[in-house]
């Protein structure tokens, strides 16, 4: 017997979590962005990466697409840069995931896989459109370095309330 | 068994890249246009607007309360250096006040109405700011019903910022000026050398690991001194005359034939906007 309400729930994380996203970085924009580093906030990603592992949420991968054609329209103007790369880091997930039992541990080195992959990916497609000539050790030393501290970090202190909640309503 | 679901995967995986790149195109084509985005995106975006508010209210009263608890503690050193400056304030006022009329008197009497100095200023507030590296983007709280049009200059407390490039109906994406875009607007500058002469250029690029603006396609290289203050020109297009920039930081003579490059300390603090002024030229 299914509860409905992750119907609900879902959705109205993953749309607060779009816009916390932009609201964090602005708020802590004084150490966020420097000369020497740029972490980039993905809490949107990290809601639907703890669905995927342990939420049954009907219809997804479109609501991946809608997360990442709102972000792109809201707060990048490109569009189909995070419209493709949200579903598609969802398959990688799920890839990973039905070779692995899922742990703490275990699910932190995916989301460190996916993480990477995501921002490495969105500098690859922004590179190829001539919206940025940042070259590659450049990026890895502000942008993917400082990224992946701060999302882990991010997963380490939301991991239990997020699982717990999603093995509650799903 | 295994044949036709792997040729179903590969054409949807192929339809999807072209799809979305043909949507990449089609947005980046859109954001170099002249007028504003398209019906859909403008819909879109201001409904996001509205909701980015709302989740926007509570953090920003969080942050605000924790900010003004460690501004407490410097608040006692920053007053004695201010008293001392605000003596000087005074006098550069009233000097200031009484230019101004003068002016407007000099104006009037040659009837002479606009110039490439004034400009319309629509104050605005940071709701958002873009979480990409290659989009150096923020979401200010005004849009067309304000007023805002794409392409106006945008202005912080203490100098230039950036560019509007989006307008929807109630909110407006801004492109910093320290963005590394290669197809991004460029700013018209000039300065003052030793010689009292004016010296005009562009604003081509930004260098990330010293953080300064770098300023090509000069009139003039001779006499730059350190120090000097650079503001906008008015030259070619929508940007009012007369924006501060920042100051001249150094002057690189480059090898035989290439141009010169003045590197510019912008004045404008990018990390901590709150509040920017759309300043929106008259003519």
């Amino acid at each position: 017997m299914r509860i409905p309400k992750m119907r609900y729930i879902f959705p109205l994380g993953l749309i607060l979590a779009i816009f916390l996203d932009g609201t964090l970085t602005h708020v802590w924009s004084g150490w966020m962005i420097t000369p020497t580093t740029f972490v980039e906030c993905r809490t949107v990603f990290l809601w639907i990466f703890i669905a995927v592992c342990f939420g049954e949420v009907d219809h997804i991968i479109p609501w991946a697409i809608f997360a990442g054609l709102m972000y792109d329209m809201f707060y990048t103007g490109i569009i189909g840069v995070f419209l493709i790369l949200f579903p598609l880091m969802i398959y990688i997930t799920r890839w990973i995931m039905q070779y692995f039992e899922p742990s703490f541990i275990v699910l932190l080195l995916i989301y460190l896989i996916d993480i990477t992959v995501l921002t490495a990916l969105s500098y690859g497609m922004n590179l190829i459109v001539g919206q940025t000539s940042v070259s590659v050790v450049n990026f890895i030393g502000r942008t993917l370095g400082p990224t992946l501290a701060f999302n882990l970090a991010l997963y380490v202190v939301l991991y239990y309330p997020l699982k717990r909640l999603f093995l509650k309503y799903s | 068994m295994q044949k036709p679901f792997f040729n179903k995967k590969l054409v949807v995986t192929m339809v999807s890249l072209i799809i979305a790149f043909l949507l990449i195109a089609f947005s980046i084509f859109v954001r170099n246009d002249r007028s504003t985005p398209s019906f859909i995106q403008n819909i879109g975006n201001s409904a996001a607007g509205i909701v980015d508010k709302v989740v926007n209210a509570p953090v920003e009263g969080i942050s605000r309360v924790t900010g003004s608890v460690s501004n407490l503690t410097d608040t006692y050193q920053e007053n004695a250096q201010l008293k001392k400056k605000l003596d000087s304030m005074n006098a550069l006022q009233v000097e200031n006040e009484t230019l101004k009329q003068e002016n407007k008197q000099l104006k009037q009497q040659l009837s002479l109405n606009k110039s490439l100095t004034s400009y319309n200023d629509i104050s605005a507030y940071v709701i958002s700011r873009s979480p990409s590296t290659w989009q150096n983007q923020i979401v200010i709280s005004k849009g067309s019903n304000a007023g805002i049009t794409k392409g106006s200059a945008v202005v912080s407390d203490k100098g230039l910022i950036g560019r509007v490039m989006e307008v929807n109906k109630n909110n407006s994406k801004v492109e910093l000026v320290t963005t590394q875009d290669d197809a991004a607007d460029r700013f018209a500058v000039q300065l003052i050398d030793n010689n009292g002469q004016t010296v005009n250029g562009l604003i081509t690029g930004y260098d990330t690991d010293t953080n300064l603006l770098v300023m090509g396609q000069i009139t003039s290289k001779e006499n730059i001194k350190k120090g000097a203050q650079v503001i906008t020109s008015g030259l070619g297009g929508t940007t009012p005359k007369g924006l501060f920039v920042g100051t001249v930081e150094k002057v690189v003579n480059q090898q035989a034939g290439l141009p010169t490059k003045i590197y510019i300390k912008p004045a404008a603090d990018m990390t901590n906007l709150n509040v920017v002024t759309v300043a929106k030229r008259q003519d």
